[in-house]
């Protein structure tokens, strides 16, 4: 495109002018490489973002642009100001479309106000109207664009029009053929180019709703000049990647509200909770399945005391169900050793996610014991601590998981010291 | 504690499918042979059939719309049938199957320890909980998890309300 060249001169001319200087030359160098490679595919995503986010660098130093007015040469001036109002205008459309959030349509909408507004500009830069109009869809495809434009545009006073000058001169370098794959906003592009002033903006117009509809449904059929939204590629993989990776993380969000205390940002801790939740779920079962043992079996010789306990801690921790002795005793049944073995090897995980919780660990010396469970099965320290802060698991844990496993804790210590402690372990991890 | 109606319709024809099928297991087992003084040996025994029983009766209520509980059926049946020719051959075997599993979990749960790298770990200690997790896409398994949580969930709230039943 032979006006897209003209327009590089006259954008070199503007950078000369002393405004955007290392910036714009970057610029420059990078339209004559895509001017250059209208075809390649790495076109893409990230030279577009670069250079788009070099130039919307530039658009905050429209201090200076009231300098170019000087420069005879540049359209800018006629450009200035009367478009005052309009990208005021557009801007506030702009922001407004932003912030309703829809995606594709802001989008298109957004690339034609820019549009509108260069149109506006009229034959501001010569024979470059072809190579102008596509541009502001290339631009606002970029959704780095999208949150750029309105913050930029709060900042410019009078400043707009240069900057739609300053459009002006990328668009025929950036974008020859009008294909990206945001099929919707480089159709609507070419389409002005073929019509100028009303007629092309209510093509656009129509051109961007209808594709609207189709956007976004995959890579357009063309992949020269891909504009790609930022952060997005347009290759079928990426994009079926892109898929699971919402629906991965729609289905986090589900388990988020399954799981308690699922206040966690972070994916991997969120699958942490998710792992303990379910392992004390399979324990919880296990435990309840024992309690279901009734029946005529052995009481225990500390029954007595041990029903006490239980019924003590039953009672703080159910507001006095009477079935905690009862319970109580039924885990009494079982034998001790089992569960001691049971629960010591799955208590650990479920100590874990207990632990998690905000639960206090009794202030015993079982502490380092609860740590150590694994390599003293049978110590009495291990298996005490545990079946005790299953006890007092808040949320979850049942009142009848507490009061199963505190008596089986004072059965296989055996003495009168854990019971006391058990008490503490009761009165202790209450908050 | 009733199951409450106002919870999900679908918790709650999983919870009464469950119940119902539990409380019949947990019958047929009551009934066999209560001795006056059943020996550690046994109550362990009837702890793990009291398990099978929840987990099967859980697994049926669900149904095999899902992966988990047709991987959970066709490993309790498996595992029957392995108790039953475990049990012709002599008593002394039927703990070991269960046993198996138990030890499995302890070596899962000393990999815990480890540290996570890109959630690699708990992904894979994610498809070991769920039953049938092994050969799972990522979304799947989570899916299948957020089932299988309400499932244990479930079947958690109907075991303890037996309890009180039983023991009020």
């Amino acid at each position: 495109m032979r006006p897209s060249s003209r327009e590089m001169e006259e954008m070199d001319a503007i950078a000369a002018a002393g405004c955007l200087n290392a910036s714009s030359r970057q610029i420059s160098s990078s339209f004559h490489e895509q001017q250059e490679n209208s075809e390649i595919p790495p076109f893409e995503t990230p030279s577009h973002d670069d250079f788009l986010e070099q130039m919307l660098s530039v658009i905050p130093n429209c201090s200076h642009w009231p300098d170019l007015t000087s420069n005879p040469e540049i359209p800018v001036d006629a450009v200035h100001y009367p478009f005052d109002d309009s990208p005021l205008l557009s801007a506030s459309k702009l922001r407004q479309h932003q912030i309703n959030g829809a995606d594709d349509s802001s989008v298109a909408s957004k690339s034609f106000l820019l549009q509108q507004q260069l149109l506006l500009s009229g034959g501001v830069a010569g024979g470059g109207d072809s190579g102008l109009l596509p541009f502001p869809s290339s631009l606002a495809s970029g959704d780095s664009v999208d949150t750029r434009l309105p913050v930029d545009r709060s900042q410019l006073d009078g400043g707009d029009g240069s900057v739609q000058a300053l459009y002006n001169g990328f668009a025929g370098s950036v974008n020859e053929n009008g294909q990206t794959a945001n099929h919707q906003h480089f159709q609507a592009g070419t389409m002005p180019a073929q019509n100028y002033g009303a007629p092309a903006t209510a093509a656009l117009m129509n051109h961007t709703q209808g594709s609207a509809s189709t956007g976004g449904s995959g890579p357009a059929p063309q992949r020269q000049r891909v504009r790609a939204r930022r952060g997005q590629a347009t290759d079928p993989h990426s994009i079926a990647e892109r898929l699971r990776r919402e629906r991965i993380a729609e289905r986090m969000k589900a388990l988020q509200e399954l799981v308690p205390n699922a206040n966690k940002t972070d994916k991997s801790s969120m699958l942490d909770e998710i792992i303990d939740y379910v392992k004390f779920l399979q324990l919880q079962v296990k435990v309840l399945s024992m309690s279901r043992l009734g029946g005529a079996a052995a009481v225990a010789p500390l029954v007595a005391d041990i029903s006490s306990e239980g019924g003590g801690v039953g009672r703080s921790s159910d507001g006095g169900q009477p079935t905690a002795a009862a319970a109580s005793n039924e885990n009494l049944i079982v034998t001790e050793h089992h569960v001691a073995k049971l629960m010591e090897e799955d208590m650990g995980s479920a100590m874990q996610y207990l632990q998690g919780k905000g639960l206090c660990l009794m202030p015993i010396c079982r502490s380092t014991a609860a740590n150590h469970h694994r390599h003293s099965p049978t110590s009495n320290g291990g298996i005490s601590s545990n079946p005790r802060m299953a006890s007092e698991g808040e949320g979850h844990a049942s009142p009848n998981l507490s009061h199963l496993a505190v008596p089986s804790a004072c059965v296989t210590d055996g003495a009168g010291g854990p019971d006391a402690a058990a008490m503490d372990a009761a009165s202790a991890s209450k908050p | 504690m009733n199951p409450h109606p106002s919870s999900c319709s679908n918790g709650r024809s999983i919870r009464t499918r469950f119940a119902r099928r539990f409380l019949r297991a947990l019958k047929k087992i009551g009934s066999k042979g209560s001795s006056s003084r059943p020996s550690p040996r046994d109550i362990s025994w009837r702890c793990r059939r009291v398990k099978i029983a929840a987990d099967a009766s859980m697994a049926s209520a669900v149904g095999p719309r899902r992966v988990w509980s047709r991987t959970m059926l066709n490993m309790l049946r498996s595992r029957s049938h392995a108790c039953l020719h475990a049990s012709r051959l002599g008593n002394s075997r039927r703990p070991g199957a269960d046993r198996h599993a138990v030890g499995k979990r302890k070596r899962l749960v000393l990999k815990r320890k480890l540290p996570n790298r890109l959630g690699l770990n708990q992904v894979n200690q994610l498809r070991r909980l769920v039953p049938g997790g092994e050969a799972m896409d990522l979304d799947i398994l989570l899916d299948e998890t957020a089932h299988y949580i309400k499932c244990l969930a479930t079947q958690v709230k109907v075991m303890r309300s037996i309890v009180d039943y039983c023991s009020a």
